[in-house]
Formats: C-alpha cells, structure tokens, sequence
C-alpha cells in the first residue's frame, strides 16, 4: 500500500529550499504542492523539460497540412465547384481556413495533451485523505514524500521535520 | 554665506524614486489568505437583492430571445426587416458587434500575457468570460440568418449522403472556422485558467455539496510542483495562439465584407481597422461592466484605478487606430475617382435617410473617446463609465452604417430601398443583451471573477520587487532553454 508523508511549509521560498535539499539527499517519491507556482521549484526537484510545446508544434502543423489538404481535396478533387472560373485549386483562398485549422488542433493539442500529463481528470488521490492539505491551494505549501514502505514513514517525517516542515501528516492511499 | 545643509544622498534617492514608482496594482497588504477570503466572499455570500433584479432582467431577456427565436424558426426570415438590397441587416451588424466585444477578453488575457503587463492580472478572467459568452450571442446571429438554421450543421465538411463538400473559396465558410476555432479556444483557456481556482473553491468551500460540485469541475487537481511544470507553458503556448487567432477572426470578419465589390465594403483598410474596433469596442464593454462590478463585489483593492486608467489608454489608442480607418475610407473614396463609392461616402452616408446612424458613430467614435488625453478622465469613474456606454453605442452604429448604409444605396438607384428593423430584429438584438447579461450575472456568483492563483503569484512578485530581490515571473522561466 502507498503512503505519503505530507509536511507543510509557511512560505514559498522554505519550501523550494526543503524540496532542493530533499532532492539533492537523493530522496525519491518527491513532489511539491502550492496554490500558484513557484519560482525555482523546477530544479529543486530536478524536472525534466516539459513536452507540451511539442505537442504544440505536431498539432500545429497537422492541423494547417490537413486543413489545406481537406480544401483542395474536397473542392477540387472529389466535388469541384467553379466559382467565378477561378481555379478549382486556388491556394490563396484556402489560406484563412488553413490557419484557423492550424490553431485548431495546436491548441486542443496542448489541451488534452497537458491533462494527459497531468493524469486528470482524477477523482481520487491519496493526498486528499489528509484534511490540512486544504491549504495546499490556498496560503501554504507542501511537500509529499511517496513511498510503498509503511517502515519507512517514520524516517521520512523526521526529515521533513529537519527541512523546516512546521506540520507533518501521513497518509496512505485508501482501499 | 552658509551653504544649504545638503540632504544625505540616500534620502534623496528614496524620495526620487517614491515620486517615480508607480502606484501599486493591489492596495493595501494582502496575503494569501486574505486575496482568496476577499476574491470568494462574493461567491460564498447570498446573492443579494440588486443581484436577483439584475438576473430577472436577464432572464425576461433571455425569454424575449426565445420567442423572437422561435417566431423567426417558426415564420421565416421574412419576420425581419430584410429586404432586397438589404439583404444583411441586423443579424450581420449584431454578430460582428458581440464579436468584436468578446476580441477584449483575448487581448487582455492573451497579448498582454505575451507583452508581460502585470496588470491583466486582475481583470483576465473577468475580461475571458465576457469573450466567451460574447462570442456565443453572435454565434446565434449567422446561424439564424441562414433561415433554415436546422441545417446549419450542412456547414461543416462531413462525408453525407449528399455526396457535397462545402465551398471553402467563400468567405462566409472562413466565418464558420474562425468563429467555432475562436469559441473553443477561448473556453479551453479560460478553463486552464479556472482550474487552480476551483481547486482553491473545492479547499475553501464549507459545504459538503459545494466542496463535491467544485471539485468535479476542478478534475482533482492538486496543485502539484510537477503540473505547474507543464501547465505554465501550456497557458502561456496557448496565450500564443490565441493572438494570432484573435487578429484572424476580426479579419476574417472584414473579409465577408472586403472581398465583396460593394462601395463602401470593398476597402483594403477593413481588416486593421476591424480588429482595432474590435478591441475598442470590447475594452469600452469591459469598463461598462467591471466599474459597477468592482464595487458591489468590493474588489476595489484588486481591480484598482491604475486597471482602469491602463484600460482607457487602450481605447484611446485604438479609438485612434478607428478614426484613421475613417479618414482613409473618405479620403480614398475621394482620391479614387470612383463615383460609387464618392457617393457612398459623401452623399449616402452624411445626407442619406439614414444619415443619423453615420453622425452617432462620428460623435461616439471619434469625438467620445478623445477625452481620454485628460487624466481627470481617465480616472473618473463616472466619465469613463458615460464614455464606455457611448463608444458601444458607436461601434453598433459603426456595423449598422457599413452593413445597411452600403447596401441600402449600391450602384443603380432603381434597387434602392430604406432598411428599418421589425420589432422581431429589435427582440433578438435585446434579448441577446439579457442572455449575456444573465450568464455573466452566474459566472459572477459561481466562479471566481479575478484569478485567484494569478494574483498571489503577482503579489510575490510585488513583494521581491519592493524588497530590491530581483523576481523571475514563472511564466517566463517556461521559456528558458
């Protein structure tokens, strides 16, 4: 069964500086909770970079090639229409929707492809068990540790308590 | 002679630099607590007696929208004032008009995010909803005018039996992408946006009901250092193309009429100008609704003078912006030698029998918005609120002389006739106002209407600042390589 060992921080700055020292003890299971984000917290716990842009970029450039090919394909290939005998394929006029498609998908792109990453919607998780970590979208910050051992609990929130956590909370994942 | 005791240097620079620093985005000391306590107090309260008039307005609006609605589903298009010149009458001047309003919510939330001016912050999610709810009145504008609305799904390419693709060399099919494009963007990034605050809503709420209601829309999330990591980029890639986007849907917009060869339509300014009136327009609604807003929901801490001065700079510069689209239209009409359109803006325009409607778009679009050189006005509540009204009215009457005065007088004078709306055109254009009156009046009492997570980041930030500790906002360190 999953625990996590929840300490909870006064101010921004404390909690970057636990969630660093943390990492750089080589603390696995870590993670970082606070109401906005927070400068300097993407190193502490030594993110890798994020691959939304390219996800941004593939949607992108699908969107505006399919969007220009739907145009030239359905009006001047499979049903050509004339209109004003301009040409069937006329390139100019299939710019604005070529555009509109391009935007179209980069951005349902990073949508859906964040909430992916972000693994939500989720109903459930094991932080929610603890009643304090309410402040975590409010005025205060934590950190989590996640470990599969309940031997180790105790070790972690001494720890934590090291860093400067000011209240510390285990929880385990519920059945 | 006895020299002046020299102040102390350091003296000197602190009050130079008091006399330089700008007043402060968020007044008086706030922390975390007590921006989320004072942003929610609204929500969490009772709605209160002016709350439940306003939403009666509303509703008896929306219902006015209905039957006029259905009495034009029901009876045809012929119920209203369209005739044969004018074949585009209030339904186009009343789409390009809730469009152009919703153009305001984008700029503020994205363009000023891109351009790092600190204080959208307080106004983005409220300037977002007004986009969104815009957006969808004009929606309905388009789809009526079709006649046979329950076919408007013939619009969008999909394989039917038919065996019939749409004709994407019109402009008109530009419309339906840019706009469902628009629609969709604007709400999957207002909603990126809400996501922290409803979490922050589930965490605050007292209720059982409440915490379960927030916390389905806030999908369970949790505020963890490793979403932040991708979420910053994801607001601020999608604040990047939502700028392009913005700028295309007005110019799409002008299209439908530049593309054409009527005088007075066929303009190579239309698309600049269009989206300059757009977000004139839209700045000028923004002041219409926030200034009563502010008050009554007491977040003058939050959305301060300095918001609203910023803001009618804004419509100065585009009022401007407007005005030489004026100028150029007259003066090429003039330079051209084309005696169509000479008569379109010199005799069909100023001496026509709608002559009334050109006047009021002069006066609220280019005379209205100069008092804003004034400081005195720009920091006037009450000016700047008279003003916001008239310059709508304006931009209205600006769709309404370009649509109907175009056409109402083209090429032969043996098709020309006088437009005048029925009593159903009016219904629709009244009721759309209620319906976006009535969906703002909920977004206002059930969601946060400044966002809450942005302005503790902004207030951190003010807090480094004032202390001298250089600050990186995070939306930039997403862009580090």
């Amino acid at each position: 069964m999953k625990s996590f060992v929840l300490g909870e921080f006064g101010t921004p700055e404390a909690v970057v500086e636990a969630a660093g020292k943390l990492h750089a003890a080589g603390r696995p299971g870590l993670d970082a909770y606070s109401p906005y984000p927070l400068h300097g917290i993407d190193e502490a716990l030594g993110l890798k970079r994020s691959p939304v842009p390219l996800f941004a970029l593939i949607g992108g450039v699908t969107g505006a090639a399919s969007g220009y090919l739907m145009q030239w394909w359905m009006n001047a290939v499979n049903y050509p229409i004339n209109v004003g005998n301009r040409p069937m394929h006329s390139w100019p006029l299939n710019i604005p929707i070529t555009f509109e498609g391009g935007i179209l998908i980069g951005v349902l792109s990073i949508f859906f492809g964040s909430m992916a990453l972000f693994g939500l919607p989720r109903p459930y998780h094991a932080v929610f068990e603890s009643e304090q970590f309410r402040t975590a979208s409010l005025d205060a910050f934590w950190i989590s540790v996640e470990t599969e051992r309940t031997d180790e609990t105790q070790a972690i929130e001494e720890e934590l308590r090291k860093v400067g956590a000011r209240r510390i909370h285990t929880v385990q994942e519920g059945v | 002679m006895i020299a002046a005791r020299p102040m102390p240097s350091q003296e000197i620079a602190r009050a130079a630099r008091a006399e330089l620093e700008p007043p402060p985005l968020i007044t008086g000391y706030q922390d975390d607590g007590t921006i989320t306590k004072s942003i929610l107090d609204f929500v969490w309260k009772r709605p209160s007696r002016g709350w439940w008039a306003l939403f009666f307005l509303g509703l008896t609006g929306t219902g006015i929208l209905s039957i006029a609605v259905a009495v034009t589903v029901a009876r045809g298009i012929g119920m209203w004032g369209n005739n044969v010149p004018v074949g585009w009458a209030f339904g186009i001047v009343n789409f390009v008009w809730w469009i152009g309003i919703g153009h305001a919510g984008t700029l503020i939330s994205a363009i000023l995010l891109l351009f790092q001016q600190k204080w959208r912050t307080s106004i983005n999610r409220f300037a977002e909803a007004m986009t969104l709810f815009a957006v969808m009145q004009a929606g309905l504008y388009p789809i009526l005018h079709l006649g046979r609305p329950w076919f408007a799904y013939y619009l969008f390419p999909y394989p039917s039996t038919l065996k019939m693709w749409p004709q994407f060399k019109s402009p008109l099919m530009w419309d339906v992408f840019a706009v469902s494009t628009y629609l969709l963007t604007s709400l999957l990034f207002w909603y990126l946006g809400l996501i922290p605050d409803l979490a922050s809503m589930r965490d605050a709420s007292t209720g059982r009901r409440r915490r379960q209601i927030y916390g389905i829309f806030a999908l369970g999330w949790r505020g963890s250092a490793r979403h932040w990591h991708h979420y910053k980029i994801a607001y601020l890639l999608l604040a990047g193309l939502a700028t392009p986007l913005v700028i295309s849907v007005h110019t799409i917009v002008s299209f439908d009429f530049a593309v054409a060869l009527l005088p007075g339509w066929h303009t190579t300014v239309f698309p600049p100008y269009f989206v300059a009136g757009a977000v004139f327009s839209g700045f000028a609604m923004v002041i219409t609704l926030i200034v009563p807003a502010r008050k009554f929901m007491k977040l003058d801490h939050l959305v301060t003078k300095v918001h609203l001065e910023a803001m009618n700079k804004v419509i100065l510069v585009t009022g401007l912006i407007v005005f030489y689209g004026y100028a150029m239209e007259h003066f090429v009409a003039w330079y051209s030698g084309n005696e169509y359109e000479f008569h379109q803006f010199f005799f069909t325009r100023p001496r026509g029998p709608l002559r009334y409607a050109y006047f009021t778009q002069m006066f609220c679009n280019v005379l209205v918005p100069q008092i804003f050189w004034f400081k005195r006005a720009r920091t006037s509540i009450a000016i700047m609120w008279i003003a916001s009204i008239l310059i709508n009215v304006g931009m209205w009457c600006e769709r309404f002389v370009i649509v109907v005065l175009s056409l109402h007088q083209d090429f032969l004078p043996s098709s020309w006739a006088v437009y005048s709306p029925t009593i159903v055109d009016i219904s629709i254009f009244a009721g759309t106002m209620g319906f976006f009156g009535a969906l703002f009046l909920l977004f206002l009492k059930f969601i946060p209407a400044v966002a809450i997570s942005e302005i503790k980041e902004l207030q951190l930030e003010m807090r480094h600042q004032h202390a001298n500790v250089p600050y990186q906002p995070s939306e930039l360190e997403a862009v580090k390589p």
